[in-house]
């Protein structure tokens, strides 16, 4: 019997573990059937684990629906521009913390970290009345701008992490070829640092994908909503019946670009989570 | 400026990117003079154009939006400022301040709510997290994809899409959870016992924080008057304010991926020997949990405890998703991120919500303090 214990104890595990991620991602399974059946069926007083008959008219109405498609466009041109803009600004102001020499860097580099401790809600308030003032309420510009001066420490420092560990002498051979640091930075660093690249950028793009305060503070109107701020308009808590169907579809279509993300660079982040800020 | 949003946001990027670049090479020229002047070597001189270079996307924005609005928002702070009226600012010291802290309800709410999420929530959150890393421990097999579904919820997380997934779920009459719960209930005797006991449990332990907020406990008294929740019971998730807190720590405990990594990286971190030796002594995996593991992971334990403590203090999303617009809920879990928005962009009072937020900054600045102190001991950052 002994023998037996530790592949008895083996499946319980996977059967325990399976279990566990049945129930991490049932929301996401409701979510899809949910948005396949019927208004009648959501509110239905019994269980409906997959619809009988499935209904694809709420992913027919969404993409008729002017503001929903307006508002995904809007999703993907901001968190694009974000992007590219903190990406080459962060990986700009990593390799001036890890590849060169200067004086002062270190009181710099103190400074950039001290900033990790800043919540950025704390700063809402008065960066809110300073684009007032630059009349760009109403605008794309608030919730764009900001990235291309290389905002977020925690990414500058993972990144600056990941550029400290080439060895110097690639850079110093290429200084003998004649090449200038932003050829060395564009050219030998970059092309180097690619997997933690895509990790910052991955968490980039999860932040803007996801990211409800500033748009919803700067944007104002419903052209210029993104998918977050629209997707909270549709569920309005006077109404008595709620479009389920409806909102469940926009929800499956809002996550499924995250999830594509995750999906593909789920090996660096993985790893980065464990690694960042702790080394035991 | 052009009328169309998109040309005009293009056109605001590429004149705010030749603005950078300008800064980039204004602060670099002027960096390289300076060296020049002190009389530094021309290598020296190349590298002190390059760093300022490099580094001056972040120090301009960390002057254009860290350090000038702070010290706004610390000026406005101690002035009536709104951004509605006409009116110039009117100074009035520490108003704003004595009435935040001694005499604003709302705010004392959010700090109650904050305690609850950190005294409920965090132990429960945490226990989800550490009893997962141990699980996946194990070294097996298809480890890699359990570890990715446990830490995809982390991803939608606070996403409103899946937010009012939940609110879905929760629904008390038709929800799916209530549901579930009723269908169990009804099939296996001792689950309607404990689900029964912890409706009990869990109501007495809110209406006893609600107490706390407003310094009268009724509603405590009512859940005891009530007395053990009737056969068919279900919690009452986003319809009462004594389970609007819960429906958030549910999230919470839905959202453990990230402390889980971090209880993996700490369990990968114990040298095998210990558990090696402890089990020829004949100790069971029980003890040698409690023995070893555990101590050993008390420095990640406190990590993850002030990292969520933190972001109890920020939660903003669910409760905007949640109970927006839903007075009787709101107070019961306005959290304090939350109370700075509906000040500052409801009632637009700037001075009041720049006191909001200088309050917020010192509290996490505080707990920041405590856990670089004591993270010494157990953190190495290899800087230079």
């Amino acid at each position: 019997m002994k023998r037996y214990w530790p592949i008895i104890t083996g499946i319980l595990l996977y059967i325990f573990l399976t279990g566990a991620t049945v129930l991490m991602s049932f929301p996401l399974f409701w979510m899809i059937s949910s948005s396949l059946k019927t208004l009648e069926e959501t509110n239905s007083p019994g269980i409906i684990w997959i619809p009988k008959q499935i209904i694809w008219d709420a992913y027919i109405q969404i993409f008729q629906n002017q503001d929903f498609m307006r508002s995904y466009f809007n999703s993907v041109f901001y968190v694009t521009l974000a992007m590219t803009g903190t990406l080459l600004s962060i990986a700009a102001v990593s390799y001036a913390f890890s590849r060169v020499e200067w004086p002062g860097r270190n009181i710099v580099f103190f400074l950039m970290l001290s900033t990790l401790m800043i919540p950025p809600q704390a700063l809402i308030v008065p960066q809110y009345v300073f684009f007032n003032k630059l009349h760009w309420i109403g605008t794309f510009n608030p919730i764009i701008i900001p990235g291309y001066f290389a905002g977020g420490a925690a990414m500058i420092f993972l990144l600056r992490q990941a550029m400290a560990q080439i060895p110097k002498e690639l850079d110093e051979s290429a200084f003998v070829d004649g090449a200038n640091h932003i050829q060395i930075w564009w050219l030998v660093v970059m092309p180097l640092v690619k997997a933690p690249l895509a990790t910052v950028a991955t968490f980039l793009f999860v932040g803007f994908w996801n990211s409800l305060l500033t748009p919803l503070m700067y944007l104002q109107t419903v052209d210029l909503y993104t998918l977050p701020v629209y997707i909270t308009t549709l569920f309005n808590i006077n109404n008595t019946v709620q479009q389920w169907p409806t909102i469940m579809t926009a929800a499956v279509l809002t996550t499924v670009p995250l999830i594509i993300v995750f999906f593909f660079t789920q090996r660096y982040i993985l790893e980065s989570v464990a690694v960042s800020g702790l080394k035991g | 400026m052009p009328e169309n949003p998109y040309i005009n946001a293009l056109a605001t990027t590429l004149t705010a990117v030749i603005f950078i670049i300008a800064c980039c090479y204004g602060l670099g020229s002027l960096a390289r003079w300076i060296a020049k002047v002190c009389g530094a070597s021309l290598k020296k001189q190349t590298n002190t154009f390059a760093g300022y270079f490099f580094a001056a996307p972040w120090i301009v924005g960390f002057l254009i939006f860290v350090i000038v609005p702070l010290t706004f928002s610390l000026y406005w702070s101690f002035t009536d400022y709104r951004v509605t009226s006409k009116d110039p600012a009117n100074w009035v010291g520490l108003e704003n301040y004595v009435n935040l802290l001694l005499n604003d309800d709302s705010f004392r709410a959010s700090v109650i709510n904050t305690l609850y999420l950190t005294i409920i929530g965090l132990p429960l959150q945490m226990g989800m997290a550490l009893f997962l890393a141990v699980m996946l421990n194990q070294k097996m097999r298809g480890e890699r994809i359990f570890r990715m579904a446990f830490y995809l919820p982390v991803i939608l997380g606070f996403n409103t899409a899946v937010l009012l997934c939940w609110r879905l779920m929760l629904n008390t009459g038709t929800g799916i959870i209530n549901q579930l719960i009723r269908g169990i209930s009804n099939a296996i005797a001792p689950f309607e016992y404990a689900n029964r006991s912890a409706i009990f449990i869990q109501e007495i332990i809110t209406a006893f924080f609600l107490g706390l907020n407003t310094g009268k406990y009724n509603l405590l008294h009512k859940v005891f008057e009530a007395g053990f929740p009737a056969a068919n019971r279900v919690p009452l998730w986003v319809q009462s304010p004594l389970w609007s807190k819960m429906s958030v720590v549910l999230l919470m405990i839905w959202g453990c991926g990230a402390m889980m990594l971090i209880f993996l990286a700490g369990l990968n971190n114990i040298p095998k020997e210990l558990h090696e030796a402890a089990e020829v002594d004949g100790a069971s995996g029980w003890q040698r949990f409690w023995k070893i593991s555990f101590p050993l992971l008390t420095p990640y334990i406190f990590y993850n405890l002030v990292v969520g403590l933190i972001l109890s203090l920020q939660i903003f999303e669910p409760i905007f998703v949640l109970y927006r617009d839903n007075q009787p809920l709101v107070s019961s879990t306005i959290s304090m991120v939350y109370y700075l928005w509906q000040k500052s962009f409801s009632h637009f009072e700037i001075g009041y919500g720049s006191a909001i937020s200088w309050v917020i900054l010192v509290i996490i600045f505080i707990v920041s303090l405590i856990q670089f102190k004591l993270q010494d001991r157990w953190v190495t950052y290899d800087l230079y």
